[in-house]
């Protein structure tokens, strides 16, 4: 007797060989049996005319403190992701000492821009190693977790405060070195760093302090297994992004370690950015290096209000100034006729924030406070400017002005939009999918959904993708990539996450707000998904569209495993 | 394995304390320090107009030559 069975799928196994018609048969954890099945089941889920494929992973999150009050990572696992991957840009909950909790939280939230009274209210620290904060992690989890550790982490960890300042010493590498093989031993799947990310203070994080010698240090400790590392570079601008994979490619020659690095963007500032980094990687590939570029499905858009600076100000240091200033003096400025004429001036200075173009009078008004503002609702700054008379800048401060900074702007699809690129790049072989962000910045954009854009635009809509290439993108690519080698097919022996859904229909739904974080922290944006029906993970359905999450956590710790231990 | 690609510009890492100056005389011996810090400064942007919160670091990366000098070009 089986405990599960899925009947009658098309069944894309994740390989990228063509789907067959089929059943899933589950016992347990594990996939027991494929094809055509009789053997009766506890259970049974008709899958005629739904595609039935391996769980997605998702590599690039940050959903480290979602966890801790949302085992499920909601709305992901919706989604069809089955497995994710937080700790990246250097950030992790651990190793952490007590007295650095304080410190840790303010970069977390300043980076991954995570409400305070969430955290507060979401988290309770009950770790200082990592071996304790997986254990933490562990019983609650609905979704399967295979966790980065953080460099800046590590530096914390031996360095203290001392780390946000100076390079280690060769006694603090080996100690720090000593301290990422306990967190591998426990359960990280890789380690993570940053070249860009500053903190709530606006200085580098603690990673970017390191001399390179630490770098590869730490690398050779990653090579003792072959576990990943993970970066965020600059991503924004083609010679600095192609130094910075050549740099990837020697370590991961030298230590004898995949790396990645996210994000990969269609630039807009700088059409020529992606196809030199392709080639670059391609050039580095032919000597054996692996350097994995993580690219998201979804274009850029940004809600922001003037409440603090956020990214569509990212290249403008006066707006910048102003908008991280105390509320009075900001208002004070906003009002002041010389300080309004200089706001103006900046955003038509011609330089892009991050390989974004922000032009504001295409940027919308989002939501209002007062009910005489309604109308301005879905219009643009620069369709009310021209019937209002004036620069539509002047009507983003003066409708900010009149809310008391409560109005919401969207600039959208501000880069990586051109689906056409987008679509050849997401298919090429060395791309992953990834860099979705999930789990932060939760008052900005929607960070899920990038899987149904996958079937829905470049599957079903353009064609730049099969079927079976997108499901093996989603799963057994970033699996082999990332050492994780009992999941991401549909074989007898593998683990159990398995997703239905109709190809005919699964995709993104709109961005909405929900207001479910903890501590009453305000709302975050999601989308829910379209046309996903079932998932189960490890063996457990999780979540269905009819019926919801079920309340199973069934989610494991996913550490790197040896090839062939099935 | 292949000999590696030559790189899309030259480029250098900062040395702990170093600033504009100190990184002139060290990459231009050869040069005045005034017109070696200031194509410096034109080559690295991404340096140079950060926050005086984030100076340079170990971890940067600065170009050495102008762009469309290397591979790249």
């Amino acid at each position: 007797m089986l405990d599960l069975v899925i009947r009658d799928g098309l069944i894309c196994d994740g390989s990228g060989r063509p789907p067959f018609r089929g059943s899933l048969g589950i016992r347990g954890r594990r996939i027991v049996s494929l094809g055509g099945i009789r053997e009766a089941a506890e259970r049974e889920i008709d899958a005629t005319d739904r595609v039935v494929s391996p769980g997605f992973v998702d590599p690039h999150t940050h959903f480290d403190a979602q966890l801790a009050w949302d085992g499920f990572a909601q709305p992901s696992l919706e989604h069809g992701v089955t497995t994710v991957i937080p700790g990246n840009c250097s950030l992790s909950l651990a190793p952490l000492r007590a007295g650095h909790r304080e410190l840790l939280g303010a970069i977390f939230r300043q980076i991954e821009e995570l409400p305070k009274a969430a955290f507060d209210a979401g988290l309770e620290w009950r770790w200082e190693t990592f071996e304790e904060y997986v254990g933490a992690l562990r019983p609650g989890l609905g979704i399967n977790v295979a966790p980065l550790v953080g460099h800046s982490l590590l530096r914390l960890w031996v360095m203290g405060e001392e780390a946000r300042e100076r390079a280690a010493t060769a006694d603090e590498v080996a100690q720090m070195q000593d301290v990422l093989r306990a967190s591998l031993a426990a359960g990280a799947i890789g380690m993570s760093t940053s070249w860009v990310d500053v903190d709530h203070e606006h200085r580098p994080v603690p990673c970017r302090h390191a001399l390179h010698d630490e770098l590869r240090a730490l690398c050779r400790t990653l090579g003792e297994t072959g576990a990943m590392l993970q970066v965020v570079p600059e991503f924004y601008a083609a010679d600095l992004l192609c130094a910075r994979i050549d740099i990837l490619a020697e370590l991961s020659l030298e230590c004898g370690i995949p790396t990645t690095f996210s994000p990969l963007f269609e630039s807009l500032a700088t059409p020529s950015l992606v196809g030199r980094a392709l080639e670059r990687i391609e050039k580095q590939a032919a000597r054996g290096a692996r350097v994995i570029p993580q690219m998201q499905t979804r274009p850029i858009d940004v809600s922001f209000d003037l409440s603090e600076p956020s990214i569509p100000f990212a290249s403008k240091p006066t707006w910048w100034q102003v908008l991280a200033g105390p509320e009075q003096r900001r208002l004070e400025q906003l009002r002041d006729p010389e300080t309004r004429a200089a706001l103006v001036a900046e955003t038509r200075n011609g330089i892009d924030p991050i390989a974004l173009k922000v032009d504001f009078a295409q940027i919308r008004v989002r939501g209002v406070k007062r009910p005489e503002n309604a109308g301005l609702v879905g219009r643009t700054l620069g369709e009310i400017a021209a019937e209002r008379g004036g620069d539509p800048v002047e009507v983003m401060i003066d409708l900010s002005l009149d809310e008391g900074l409560k109005s919401c702007f969207v600039a959208s699809d501000i880069g990586h939009r051109d689906s056409e690129k987008i679509g050849r790049r997401l298919a090429h072989p060395h791309v992953q999918i990834g860099a979705g962000d999930g789990g932060a910045h939760v008052s900005r954009f929607a960070t899920y959904g990038d899987t149904g854009r996958l079937f829905g635009e470049f599957v079903r809509r353009r064609g730049d993708l099969s079927l079976e290439q997108a499901v093996r993108k989603l799963s057994h690519e970033i699996c082999l990539a990332w050492g994780i080698h009992d999941r991401g097919l549909l074989q007898p022996g593998f683990a159990a996450d398995v997703v239905v859904f109709d190809p005919q229909s699964i995709d993104r739904g709109p961005e909405e707000p929900v207001r479910d974080l903890p501590g009453e922290a305000g709302f975050r944006y999601v989308r829910r998904a379209r046309g996903v029906e079932h998932v189960i993970v490890n063996g457990a359905p999780t979540y269905s569209a009819s019926g919801g999450y079920s309340g199973a956590r069934a989610g494991e710790i996913v550490p790197r495993s040896a090839p062939g231990t099935l | 394995m292949s000999d590696a690609p030559p790189p899309v510009r030259r480029w250098v890492r900062p040395e702990p304390g170093e600033d504009w100056e100190a990184l002139a005389a060290r990459v231009f011996p050869e040069r005045e320090l005034e017109p070696a810090v200031a194509d410096l400064q034109r080559w690295n942007s991404h340096v140079l107009l950060r926050p005086p919160t984030a100076p340079m670091t170990t971890s940067d990366i600065l170009f050495v030559e102008p762009p469309g000098s290397g591979e790249s070009a």
